[in-house]
């Protein structure tokens, strides 16, 4: 699994794509697909933080279904806004998404193979 | 040595700020100054999640909401001390007057406080947050708050020995002093 973070129109999907043209790869688009489907695609999944927004609004377990969609998906390509570099919000809601989202990207990244960070388009291996 | 570690909300910056406090301080008294006032249930939380981290590890634990310097009071002298973090910090002695403090009053004591601090210690490493990158424009006090904070973390970065942003919890230094 490949992390790739930054903040908001830097450019991350562009860059995954540009990086590997040849690998090409299944973009879903603020989703996860369930764990058997897409097998043996390189699935990139963009806007994982508006999933992880998604999923904590409808009452689900973020946490645990990104562990088993990277399981099933062990060489994806994950890519997230860093969302947590701001003033706290008060809206109680906004608070949990923030420091949900930003501890679920930071065990992300001790399990990633790689973590890319893009800034202006361009990507820094941090990992 | 003075660490300055700075990271955005949920970004590992005080995991990463205890490992680094835990190579500095070897055989030292380690305090933790904790500047959190605690209000309502979600603070407890906070505070219970950070203590639960910092379980076995030896810290002794100094309560200091402002007035930073005090701490050195109550603890060893040359002893370890992790400070978390800058951002309570500068809100408890921006606000905890009506109406608050201008932010180049607080910025001022925050940095002679924290170098008083500082020379007392043989080791401090200090937490402060990112609260920069959001692009929102908040009423006129958040902004002054804003402005007081990033004055903190700019003269507190020059007078680090390190400073190290923590990114999804991977530290990336950006100042090393050689």
């Amino acid at each position: 699994m490949k992390l790739v973070i930054g903040g908001y129109a830097q450019g991350k999907l562009e860059f995954v794509q540009r990086e590997d043209p040849a690998r090409g790869g299944i973009v879903l688009d603020g989703k996860l697909c369930g764990i058997h489907e897409l097998r043996g695609e390189t699935v990139i999944v963009d806007h994982l933080h508006v999933w992880v927004r998604e999923c904590l609004a409808g009452g689900g377990c973020p946490e645990e279904e990104i562990a088993a969609f990277v399981e099933g998906h062990p060489d994806c390509i994950l890519i997230s806004d860093e969302i947590g570099n701001g003033i706290v919000p008060v809206d109680p809601f906004e608070r949990e998404y923030r420091e949900r989202t930003g501890r679920i990207l930071v065990e992300l990244a001790g399990q990633a193979e790689e973590v890319v960070r893009v800034i202006c388009g361009i990507g820094q291996k941090i990992k | 040595m003075m660490v300055l570690v700075v990271g955005g909300s949920g970004s590992g910056k005080s995991a990463y700020a205890e490992q680094c406090l835990a190579r500095l301080s070897a055989g030292r008294k380690k305090y933790y100054l904790a500047t959190m006032q605690v209000f309502d249930r979600e603070g407890r939380e906070k505070v219970e999640r950070h203590r639960k981290l910092r379980a076995g590890k030896g810290f002794l634990t100094i309560e200091q909401p402002a007035s930073i310097c005090r701490a050195l009071e109550k603890m060893e002298a040359g002893s370890a001390a992790l400070l978390e973090c800058m951002s309570n910090l500068t809100a408890n002695e921006m606000f905890s007057e009506d109406p608050p403090r201008h932010w180049e009053a607080v910025t001022d004591q925050i940095v002679r406080e924290t170098g008083l601090l500082n020379r007392g210690l043989e080791s401090l490493v200090i937490v402060t947050n990112n609260v920069f990158e959001d692009g929102i424009l908040y009423d006129d006090t958040t902004m002054e708050y804003r402005k007081a904070l990033g004055s903190v973390n700019e003269r507190l970065a020059a007078m680090a020995d390190r400073v190290v942003e923590v990114v999804v919890g991977i530290p990336l230094i950006v100042k090393e002093r050689n």
